[in-house]
């Protein structure tokens, strides 16, 4: 998606003042394709107002499936990073192994993992020792697809943060530490805020990937959008009324999702 | 009197480099000492371990009578020692006012109305009170680096020190710099500074000190040791700057 990005770029004479109010035109975009599928519902009720009704609950698990992750992300790729960073050779270590595995295996492999075989490895090991609640643990099909979602996303995000945090020069911890700061006040005050500026162009992509990612949470038994149009076109035979709808929809939370990255990048730029 | 640094046979090596090879050398409180030396001396090796930026493999350092032993006493000779960067390191994301109030308040533990005061009357004392609410690359490289001491002596340190705090500016903006650098050593503040600026070594130093190769050469007080030093390698050094 980053060619969909279009980072704020400075024109020749502009401030950045100027740039920060100007209106972003890629939004033009997104209202068309908005258009196009309201006039495809108004146009044709049957079947697109039928197919937008029938998945309209999938958009909500998609939309929820995805910010829940990603918030979950943010928060385990931070912690991975910084462990990809610790000078601890263990933690490292650790790290590292974590981030090299998950991202040797493919996500679809991963979700199938958390949902048919974590579940039944728990109900061996509850059965083996006895324990009643593990023997007769049932798997959510949502709770592990989010937990796949983190699992994998985390890896790659913790080599952003990683990068971020790289970026930014040795003598900005110096000075803080110099101050007195403790690593973790000189980490939450003075590197993160700057890291996280640098970071936020790969965080939103992180973003908008996981988005799309997050049908493939549709094999695991997760009613998001990509599995209720399967639903619908197994039950209606319109395969391409409803595939076009399905990406329709698709587009518009990533497009939507690119603009407001790209809105939050114009507004914590550094002023210079 | 107990010297205020206390240094003594310190070893630092970098991996096979041997930055340090035994530097001893006492500092007393209020005096003011002026480090000189070629590029890889050791200069601000030896300046970053009397705060513990970096570690030291032999000998020992103990800064106003606190042993280097744990973590906490390394935080609290930190805040004892203010240093000053060639590179300013002022924290481009926040205010001017920002970077100064931001230790106060996460270390100190100082009310914001408290640390904005001392903010203010020490921005006044570097002469920038006007520059509180600018970001720091808005400033000219002599106002950062007047911002980047006010920062530092913020945290009301009782030694400074200075790693080539003029090197990297213009030279039409090095002399707002070294004023108030003189105007601290009046005051008495116990300050170790690596420069090559003469005049103000001659002004406010009480001693100038040649390193090379990771030793201390040579220790005299400035006007003796720029104009009829002992060493050779400290003429061949003055040789070399003065032309
Ligand atoms: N982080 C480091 N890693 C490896 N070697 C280092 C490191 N810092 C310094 N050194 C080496 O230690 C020696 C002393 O370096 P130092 O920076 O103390 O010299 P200096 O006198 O400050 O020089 P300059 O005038 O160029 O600043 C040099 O040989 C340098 O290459
Ligand atoms: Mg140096």
């Amino acid at each position: 998606m980053e060619h969909l990005q279009t980072s704020p770029t400075l024109k020749p004479g502009e401030t950045f003042e100027q740039q920060k109010k100007k209106f972003d035109r890629w939004w033009f975009l997104v209202f068309g394709v908005i258009l196009l599928i309201i006039i495809l519902v108004f146009l044709e009720p049957d079947p697109y107002q039928r197919i937008v009704l029938f998945v309209s609950d999938g958009i909500g698990v998609t939309v929820y499936t995805t910010l829940v992750s990603f918030v979950l992300v943010l928060i385990f790729g931070l912690i991975g990073g910084l462990g990809r960073l610790s000078k601890n050779r263990i933690i490292n270590g650790l790290a590292t192994v974590y981030v090299e595995v998950v991202r040797g295996i493919p996500l679809l492999v991963q979700l199938l993992f958390w949902y048919f075989a974590f579940p039944s490895v728990i109900k061996n090991f509850g059965s083996t020792l006895g324990i009643e609640s593990l023997a007769n643990y049932r798997a959510d099909p949502l709770l592990m697809a989010i937990l796949g979602l983190t699992f994998c996303y985390s890896a790659y995000m913790s080599e952003v943060y990683r990068a971020g945090i790289q970026s930014i020069s040795r003598g900005q911890m110096e000075a803080a530490r110099s101050l007195g700061m403790s690593y973790v006040q000189a980490m939450r005050f003075v590197i993160l805020p700057q890291a996280l500026r640098v970071i936020l162009p790969p965080v939103g992509n992180e973003f908008i990937t996981l988005l799309k990612d997050s049908s493939l949470v549709s094999v695991v038994a997760v009613a998001d959008m990509t599995r209720r149009g399967r639903e619908f076109m197994a039950a209606n035979f319109i395969p391409v009324q409803t595939w076009l709808m399905i990406a329709l929809l698709y587009l518009v939370l990533t497009l939507v999702s690119a603009r407001i990255v790209n809105w939050i990048e114009k507004k914590t730029r550094l002023e210079r | 009197m107990e010297p205020i640094i206390h240094i003594k046979d310190v070893h630092k090596y970098f991996g096979r480099v041997q930055a340090l090879r035994g530097v001893s050398l006492d500092i007393n409180k209020g005096e003011v000492v002026v480090i000189i030396g070629p590029s890889g001396s050791g200069k601000s090796t030896l300046l970053r371990c009397i705060n513990r930026l970096e570690e030291f493999d032999h000998g020992q350092i103990i800064v106003d009578n606190i042993p280097l032993d744990s973590a906490e006493n390394i935080n609290l000779v930190r805040t004892e020692v203010g240093m000053v960067f060639q590179q300013f390191n002022l924290f481009p994301h926040l205010s001017v006012l920002d970077n100064l109030t931001l230790a106060q308040k996460a270390v100190r533990k100082r009310s914001k109305k408290e640390a904005e005061e001392i903010a203010f009357q020490l921005l006044k004392k570097v002469g920038i009170p006007e520059k509180a609410n600018v970001f720091p690359l808005q400033l000219s490289g002599g106002q950062q680096q007047r911002v980047a001491i006010a920062r530092a002596l913020a945290m009301n340190p009782k030694i400074m020190l200075f790693d080539e705090p003029t090197s990297a500016l213009d030279p039409e903006m090095i002399q707002e710099v070294l004023d108030v650098m003189l105007d601290l050593a009046k005051e008495g503040m116990t300050m170790v500074v690596v420069s090559h600026e003469m005049g103000f070594a001659r002004a406010a130093a009480n001693r100038a000190i040649l390193m090379d190769e990771g030793l201390i050469v040579e220790e005299a007080t400035p006007d003796i040791l720029f104009t009829n030093p002992t060493q050779e390698r400290t003429k061949l050094f003055l040789s070399k700057i003065l032309d």
